[in-house]
């Protein structure tokens, strides 16, 4: 627990000249609309597939919200791959992730984890068809039930993973954010496939689950104030290419106070006052719409930061632990 | 056998034979010119296309004895590291450990994530970002030629490859030395067993502190901490690495993971927990 205080760097050693002022680390490609919005669906989606699991079967409102989920996580799920390849360049080279298997890329685990979570998404969908009547009620018992956990399981690990494919690199920034990064990204991945949850079942017309949809996005959204907040105060000179100049103005308007704040105000509204439904309706949307939009930013400003971070010779010579 | 390069940057003369060199044995592109007015250091950087790099560092002080200064060059390359970040970081098994012990990428079977990119502590790799078929074509170090043509038509796509220093994986396996090393005049670039070198470099370091060198010292033939491990290309510097630009504590990446995925598990199992609350209560 003492280190999560202590600065990340080995000693505080006086500046010594370096060479010309110049960068040593590379600048990550990673600034692209692209990358950050692969990150950020992907975190979605993982998180729908926790939420679908979480729901409780006995209840008509909770399997409405279920079969929503297992859907749109299955067209997340879809939409991921090919947002990744329109970085890559070209489809095959997608396929090239998947000749190994490799525990100490994250980013191999990732590509691993994102495909199995959409055998397991696509056999959610085929048993809620089944059970619906559009498929042939047999076909249920070709998917059980366990693959809600499995999705989940994934989804989990999704939710968790891109915090640690960015942080687990060379980058001064991101590195010293080693457990604050992964938290706040499963943090901000769980706001926002709540908003995402409860926006989709307020425009269904299933306002039963939004309220508790709303309760645990209101926990994940303090929970990734706390997680940045303690970023800030650990990361210390590492920390200053992300949380002061024009990147921190971004981060604190779009995301704290934009994308946490102002929902979580909206939601605790609607938690304790009475509000009639299509005003409590609007509440939500707005709410939901402000978080994702949080969430997105929140993974553009921390990615884009990275590259503010490398050109600062002060933090990059003694790297962090 | 692993095999290496020893750098003793006492004998640099910036010629920059090495940069030519190796610009012309593995057919690379040029970078374009600019005066950057960091005194004779055009080059600026290693790149994706730029896989040797010689520093000029003048330095200078007046005090009572006169006037001291001294000129520092090093030929500055890809440090084949014995745990690579990149290397572990490569999600298509691209970064290979070839037989020679050196770090290869494979041109082929790279996709242009960028991820070693960010993961090199000391900042060598880089991406190709365009391939221009009209130009210099980018050699294909050892490939054989049937699978030559398929890669061209590959670097032509969009998005680009990972691009350093092969140790010339090519030279190596018809028995020639790296092109930097041979083109060396005066043996700064030494090639040869790393196991060799590096007694070779101790022997130096000594000799030069003898002589009353000061400052002499190795990097990268022990360990260099953080998990990097001791470096298959190492110097002799006669300054602190900064002023190479060499990091004076390197980080491995991927010793980081234990404590990301453990905290993204615990906040994961905390908020579904909390979510179970929400839904199965009541």
């Amino acid at each position: 627990m003492s280190d999560l205080l202590e600065p990340p760097g080995r000693e505080e050693t006086t500046p010594v000249p370096t060479y010309y002022e110049r960068p040593l680390l590379k600048m990550p490609h990673w600034d692209s609309w692209n990358v950050v919005t692969y990150l950020f669906l992907g975190g979605v989606m993982g998180g729908l597939g926790v939420i679908g699991v979480l729901t409780n079967p006995k209840r008509e409102s909770d399997r409405k919200l279920k079969r929503t989920l297992a859907v749109t996580s299955l067209v997340l799920a879809a939409a991921n791959p090919a947002v990744l390849v329109t970085h890559l360049g070209r489809p095959e080279r997608f396929l090239h992730m998947l000749r190994i298997v490799k525990i100490k890329s994250p980013m191999s685990m990732g590509v691993w984890g994102l495909v199995l979570y959409s055998g397991a998404a696509s056999m959610n969908v085929m048993r809620a068809l089944a059970l619906h009547g559009v498929l042939p009620r047999w076909m249920r018992f070709l998917a059980p039930s366990f693959f809600a956990p499995v999705q989940a399981l994934f989804g989990a690990f999704i939710m968790g993973y891109t915090g640690v494919l960015i942080s687990a690199t060379a980058n001064p920034l991101w590195s010293s954010g080693k457990r604050h990064i992964p938290v706040a990204f499963v943090c901000s991945s769980m706001s926002s496939a709540c908003a995402l949850s409860s926006l989709l079942s307020t425009l269904e017309g299933n306002t039963e689950v939004t309220h508790k949809l709303e309760r645990l996005e209101m926990l994940a959204s303090t929970a990734e104030l706390l997680a940045l907040m303690s970023f800030e105060r650990h990361a210390g000179k590492y920390g200053k290419a992300l949380f002061s100049g024009a990147p921190g103005v971004r981060l604190r308007t779009y995301t704290t106070r934009n994308g946490i704040l102002f929902p979580l105000a909206l939601n605790l509204l609607g938690a304790i006052v009475p509000l009639p439904k299509p005003v409590d309706a609007v509440r939500t949307v707005i709410a939901s719409v402000f978080t994702l939009v949080g969430g997105y930013l929140l993974r553009d400003t921390v990615v884009r930061a990275g590259r503010v971070s490398v050109q600062d010779p002060s933090v990059a010579f003694v790297q962090p632990q | 056998m692993a095999t290496g390069f020893f750098t003793d940057t006492t004998l640099c003369i910036g010629c920059k034979a090495c940069e030519v060199a190796c610009k012309q044995w593995n057919e690379l592109p040029s970078d374009g010119f600019t005066f950057t007015g960091d005194s004779y250091d055009n080059t600026s950087e290693l790149s994706g296309t730029t896989w040797r790099h010689v520093a000029f560092i003048e330095q200078m002080s007046v005090d009572e004895g006169g006037l001291h200064d001294r000129w520092l060059m090093s030929s500055d390359v890809c440090k084949h590291c014995t745990n690579a970040g990149c290397m572990e970081a490569c999600p298509t098994g691209a970064i290979i450990r070839n037989e020679f012990e050196a770090v290869f990428i494979q041109p082929d079977v790279c996709n242009g994530c960028g991820y070693c990119v960010t993961s090199c502590p000391f900042g060598v790799v880089d991406l190709i970002e365009k391939f221009d078929p009209n130009g210099l074509h980018y050699n294909l170090a050892s490939l054989n030629e049937a699978r030559l043509d398929e890669d061209k038509t590959a670097l032509q796509g969009h998005g680009g490859v990972a691009g350093k220093c092969t140790l010339c994986y090519d030279r190596q396996k018809i028995g020639f030395e790296p092109a930097c090393a041979k083109a060396c005049p005066t043996e700064s670039i030494q090639f040869g067993d790393v196991d060799v070198l590096r007694e070779r470099a101790r022997k130096r370091v000594e000799t030069l502190t003898g002589r009353g060198v000061s400052g002499a010292q190795l990097y990268g033939v022990d360990d260099v901490g953080g998990g990097v491990g001791p470096l298959h290309a190492f110097f002799l510097l006669t300054d602190r690495p900064e002023t190479y630009n060499l990091p004076a504590q390197p980080v491995l990446p991927s010793t980081r993971q234990p404590a990301g995925y453990g905290s993204a598990a615990l906040a994961a199992l905390g908020l579904a927990i909390a979510g179970w609350m929400i839904f199965r209560r009541a």
